[in-house]
């Protein structure tokens, strides 16, 4: 009858904390697709993602009492997620994925330059010219600790290099994306 | 460009080609971004997986969910690094219940108040049944009637040895903390607590030797009765520690290498799994 009220997320994970299997189902229908879709880019075993999601979830089920009420539910699971598959990769260095910072001529012509541009520009501004220019080092560290959230003990770990290394790559990977940031562009406005 | 975070959604062109890897880290990670707080565009993303994979993950999610929580000594193996199918087999063993355990634990305190009542002067009860305690639990451990799993066990490619060893471990494991604890309570010369081991270590193997030719109810009846000849017998003409002094160590040290020598030597002439054992 009417509009079906809009559960939020975290009245959601109030519920599985109170052992609500269906509430589980639908925070796996909102979230469970695009965590695979996340994961599959860093890792391409699919068995492996398989199973981090899985495990996710059944951690989701067990600590919902955990979640702090002040944060994302998304974002949260994907600390959970992305954790568990830095520890189970560890010894598995051969299907650990770095993406690809070169732009393909077949996926620009894929991409609709206005499209483009609005995506990057409302989520980084100059800041995407700014990452390709980093060297692949530094911007491995930059996706690990930047966009993913890892802390930079386990981004060391993923990487394979010590912690102290992924701070001063971290370190100067920002100071050189905050000189583009300052530097006028060419060809961007 | 003056769109907002609100309004703007990834095009489904887009989505697709990020969904397929096709997207350069930079624009993948922009779709990252929007995608983890657009609930539209993470739909979207669904719609783009192939629904026999997302349900594969929420199979294994349910059945972790419901399944039931492993008793407490399972979780325990699990921690120690066993799979969970061999902690069951594990735990299966009549010598690991509750029961027995108490059982042991009892006998064990009542040798050893016994030993403590009399001043250190008779120590034979507790030096008969600390060593004997885990022989018994080792042949109580396996063997056709005491192993309600047993039928299964026979059936599957499971390595009898294997097993046998593991619940050897796990027996050692449940009574020997107690016992060396009550051991300290024991009066008498203080090497005494640890002495007993000596003679316990060297009885399971020979038990575990014998069990392959007579069975494990045959051989932990031999051992127990030569075991109570020995501290018996001894009580007459020794010193109330005599069972466990060094020279009759070197004994049960002569005796344990034996009888892993025959085992290994079975195990290895026959090459079918568990048939030393």
């Amino acid at each position: 009858m009417g509009t079906t009220p809009i559960v939020t997320d975290a009245a959601l994970v109030a519920a599985v904390a109170d052992g609500d299997m269906t509430a589980l189902r639908e925070l796996y229908e909102r979230h469970g697709a695009w965590l695979h879709a996340r994961l599959i880019r860093r890792c391409n075993d699919h068995e492996v993602v398989v199973e981090v999601v899985q495990d996710t979830f059944v951690a989701l089920w067990k600590d919902a009492r955990r979640f702090r009420h002040d944060g994302e539910v998304g974002a949260w699971l994907w600390g959970i997620a992305f954790r568990r598959m830095v520890s189970r990769l560890r010894s598995r260095r051969d299907v650990v994925l770095v993406p690809d910072w070169d732009v393909s001529p077949a996926q620009q012509q894929l991409m609709p330059s206005a499209e483009d541009q609005v995506l990057l520009g409302v989520e980084y501004g100059d800041l995407a010219a700014g990452l390709r220019r980093l060297s692949p080092e530094f911007r491995s560290v930059v996706q690990a600790v930047v966009l993913d959230g890892l802390t930079t003990k386990e981004a060391g770990r993923l990487l394979g290099v010590r912690q102290n290394t992924v701070k001063t790559r971290l370190h100067r990977a920002k100071a050189q994306l905050r000189t583009a940031l300052t530097e006028p562009q060419e060809g961007w406005r | 460009m003056t769109t907002g975070i609100q309004g703007w959604h990834a095009h489904p062109a887009l989505l697709s080609s990020y969904v397929a890897g096709d997207l350069d880290a930079v624009a993948g990670a922009s779709i990252e971004q929007h995608v983890s707080r657009c609930e539209t565009c993470r739909a979207a993303v669904g719609q783009l997986l192939e629904p026999q994979v997302l349900e594969q993950t929420w199979t294994g999610i349910r059945d972790a969910v419901e399944r039931p929580a492993l008793p407490f000594p399972l979780r325990l193996a699990r921690r120690c690094g066993l799979s969970e199918p061999t902690a069951v087999l594990l735990a299966s063993a009549a010598s690991l219940r509750g029961a027995w355990l108490v059982g042991a634990f009892l006998s064990l305190s009542f040798a050893t108040l016994a030993a403590y009542a009399s001043g250190g002067t008779a120590l034979a009860p507790f030096l008969l049944a600390a060593p004997l305690a885990p022989v018994l639990g080792v042949a109580a451990a396996y063997g056709p009637r005491q192993d309600p799993l047993e039928a299964l066990i026979a059936t599957a490619p499971y390595g009898r040895t294997r097993l046998i060893l593991l619940r050897t471990i796990g027996v050692l494991a449940s009574v020997l903390p107690v016992t060396v604890l009550l051991g300290l309570a024991v009066p008498g010369p203080p090497w005494l607590a640890a002495a007993w081991l000596g003679p316990a270590l060297a009885l399971v193997p020979v038990l575990l030797a014998l069990a392959g030719f007579v069975g494990p109810r045959t051989a932990a009846t031999v051992v127990s009765l030569v075991w109570s000849g020995v501290v018996l017998g001894s009580t007459r003409a020794f010193a109330p520690t005599w069972p466990v002094e060094a020279a009759q160590q070197g004994v049960y040290l002569g005796l344990a290498v034996a009888a892993c020598a025959v085992i290994a030597i079975r195990a290895g002439t026959d090459r079918q799994p568990g048939v030393a054992l």
